[in-house]
């Protein structure tokens, strides 16, 4: 075993790490925002890759300059969702908890089921973007563009998110987080803020989801892949931490490729997930989560 | 939501009542025989499980139709033994899940009475498919399980028309031994790549054995856990090991990502030979486009032996206008099989009851010609299994599959860079 093939395959697994810190900082975000645990997180991640898909085979359109248009698609998916699923969900009397996690787990279902009627179950994929089968060399280390160019969008995806919090309305998003029954006291709209961070969590999950779709395989059932690693990442980077989600996904996808390397790739969830129970034993809150 | 529901009642009626007002037939019609067919119609191997709908949904249109086919009960009209009853199929969503496919198959057999159950593309699933048949009496067929394992179990229900994985990894190898007298490059290594269910899992010990035998070096076994979001590690160890021939047994979304992973590592092998699944879905080379050139895969069905098999074109024909213009590969001629043999049980068994299909299904004895397979024929052994279906390599050249071995079948010469 060679000294580049490991700085290769760790260098992959970063860059996979980071598309996963991106696909889980959405989830965390609405999570730690307001307790809900969204189920049809990776379902959200398909739709934009066939959104990506479907706009490409009508339009042409190179997956990489419709990064804007299927965020903003996104959003609007995310608040819809907000608006007709969870507010109501939330109104419920009795049994709230159960009954947001069956409304976002049934949403998954129902989506998985819509993509299989809408787009046939077939698996596609996009072979003929700018980026498409291209590879950087460095020495010895050959990476494959579209991963590269995945890993650098989800690094500014990650910065733009960590400005807006900075924000007033990111500031507002965090007080919301602490206190949803006191900021409507101090004149902030809860109902706006939700379904905003719903849109952003959807939107980052879109981009993901776009660059994604200039190497990954669509299918109905792409999105199952990913949520159960973006869960993960999100418990151990800690509920509602961005910086978290980041460190986390990166961790993650390094352990994953490093498993496979030297143990055996069949064990590579293994590792990740002896990882997890580690810090639900010693640190259940995540290692940048805080109570 | 509620004014679309009560317009779907309303239609559902209205369609009831149309029926109920039709011109009934003047002499009742022999009741249609039920035959349920499990298959995963959603999640992953989706796909597969609609092409086997479609090719399930042809064979039966060729029985109860007026098709014409130059085959075993081509001719069309339903079952002659049977007064001419139609064949009816029932499908049940397995959703590649074996636990899903156990409770289907138990649906179909105590719901819906089927006479057999056809199924499944997984071997996971099979195995649970057909202990629960085998507990009820009641015949599997198996249409493209490859797994030899399954006919190991002590089941009596049991029959699988198909070859498995080891009279195909045995062709492989054959392949591997003409190509290197031929050419003069033999292989001295192979690179095993491998799901880690079933189906894979036994591949890669039958090619272990087989290579060993064969005095060919395993340079590494790479088992991997099926739907896993990448395979670029072990795309990674593939390269390092630089075998002459990669030997993938994996399904559809893993064969995508492995062969695009390897291009992603800047790595071309010399040779690639599948043990069919994933590799040999339409899906997989429309997703791969032209990385699936020169892609070799055994096969137990070639297209293009239509001077000895008159039956493809028109069966072809026929599935090409079920299932949106694709054509038939060989799972789906291998579905249309199964059918195909289980219908000439049932009209030999002048019955449908199980004692008698079974009797029947053991006496089964179809030459090749009177098939789509480019096999000797259809004869079960004690476990059920096919004694005379011999496999078929094939390779992908220039946009289309060829049948390259067995020399004598050949329909183009393997391309062959091992050693080059």
């Amino acid at each position: 075993m060679t000294a580049s093939l490991v700085a290769q395959v760790a260098i992959g697994g970063l860059l996979m790490g980071l598309v996963y810190a991106l696909v889980a900082a959405g989830l965390s975000l609405i999570f730690g925002l307001m307790d809900v645990v969204n189920f049809a997180h990776g379902e959200l991640l398909m739709l934009a890759m066939y959104a990506v898909f479907e706009i490409h085979a009508a339009f042409g359109l190179d997956p990489l300059l419709q990064l804007p248009l299927v965020a903003a698609l996104l959003f609007g998916i995310g608040v819809a969702i907000y608006r007709l699923l969870i507010a109501r969900a939330l109104g419920v009397r009795f049994n709230t908890g159960m009954v947001q996690i069956f409304v976002t787990f049934g949403l998954s279902i129902f989506l998985v089921g819509a993509a299989q009627l809408a787009f046939g179950s077939d698996f596609r994929s996009i072979d003929n973007g700018v980026l498409s089968g291209r590879t950087v060399h460095l020495g010895q280390i050959v990476l494959p563009l579209p991963q590269v160019a995945a890993g650098l969008v989800c690094l500014l995806a990650f910065a733009a998110l960590m400005a807006i919090s900075r924000t007033e309305f990111g500031q507002a998003l965090e007080a919301t987080r602490e206190d949803r029954d006191a900021v409507a006291l101090i004149g902030i709209d809860r109902d706006r803020i939700f379904s905003l961070g719903w849109g952003i969590g959807a939107a980052t999950v879109g981009i993901a989801g776009v660059m994604l779709a200039n190497f990954y395989y669509i299918s109905p059932t792409v999105g199952s892949n990913f949520a159960l690693i973006a869960y993960v990442t999100v418990a151990l980077g800690g509920f509602g931490s961005l910086a978290g989600a980041l460190v986390a996904g990166l961790l993650i996808g390094l352990v994953e490729a490093l498993t496979a390397l030297f143990i055996d790739p069949s064990l590579k969830q293994v590792g990740v997930f002896a990882i997890y129970v580690a810090v639900l034993m010693f640190r259940p809150r995540g290692l940048f989560g805080r109570l | 939501m509620i004014g679309f529901g009560r317009k779907l009642l309303l239609g559902a009626a209205l369609l009831g009542m149309a029926g109920g007002f039709a011109p009934r037939q003047a002499q009742a019609a022999p009741p249609d025989i039920l035959i349920g067919a499990v298959y995963p119609l959603s999640g992953n191997a989706a796909p597969i499980g609609h092409d086997a709908q479609q090719a399930l949904e042809t064979e039966a249109a060729i029985i109860n139709g007026h098709h014409d086919v130059p085959m075993l009960l081509g001719k069309g009209g339903g079952l002659p033994g049977l007064g001419g009853a139609h064949v009816k199929l029932i499908f049940a969503d397995s959703q590649n899940n074996p636990q899903i496919a156990q409770s289907e198959a138990q649906r179909l057999i105590t719901q819906d009475h089927v006479v057999a159950i056809i199924g499944s593309y997984t071997s996971a699933t099979a195995v649970t498919i057909s202990q629960i048949c085998n507990r009820y009496r009641v015949p599997y067929i198996s249409a493209e399980n490859s797994a030899p394992s399954l006919s190991k179990q002590g089941l009596t229900w049991f029959f699988r028309p198909s070859p498995t994985d080891n009279d195909f990894t045995k062709a492989m190898f054959d392949f591997y031994a003409a190509i290197g007298k031929k050419t003069g490059r033999p292989v001295h290594s192979v690179a095993i790549i491998h799901e880690n269910s079933v189906f894979g899992t036994d591949s890669a010990r039958i090619q272990t054995a087989m290579a060993k035998a064969a005095g060919i070096k395993v340079l590494t076994d790479i088992s991997y856990q099926a739907s896993t979001p990448s395979l670029s590690v072990e795309a990674e160890r593939l390269r390092a090991a630089n075998a002459d021939v990669v030997m993938p047994s994996s399904y559809t979304s893993d064969a995508i990502l492995m062969v695009h992973a390897m291009h992603d590592a800047g790595y071309t092998p010399k040779a690639i030979m599948a043990q069919d699944a994933g590799f040999i879905d339409p899906a997989f080379i429309k997703a791969v486009g032209p990385l699936a050139e020169g892609v070799m895969s055994r096969s137990s069905f070639s297209i293009d032996a239509v001077k000895t098999r008159p039956a493809i074109p028109a069966v072809d024909a026929l599935f090409k206008a079920h299932d949106n213009g694709k054509e038939l590969n060989d799972l789906t001629a291998r579905e249309v099989t199964a059918l195909q043999v289980l219908a000439d049980a049932l009209n030999r068994a002048k019955s449908t009851k199980n004692t008698a299909l079974r009797a029947a299904l053991r006496t089964t004895d179809i030459p090749g010609a009177e098939t789509i397979m480019p096999w000797v024929g259809i004869k079960f052994d004690k476990t059920g299994q096919n004694i005379e279906g011999n496999p078929v390599i094939l390779q992908y050249q220039h946009g289309q599959w060829r049948t390259v071995f067995p020399f004598a079948v050949a329909t183009a010469p393997a391309i062959w860079n091992v050693g080059k």
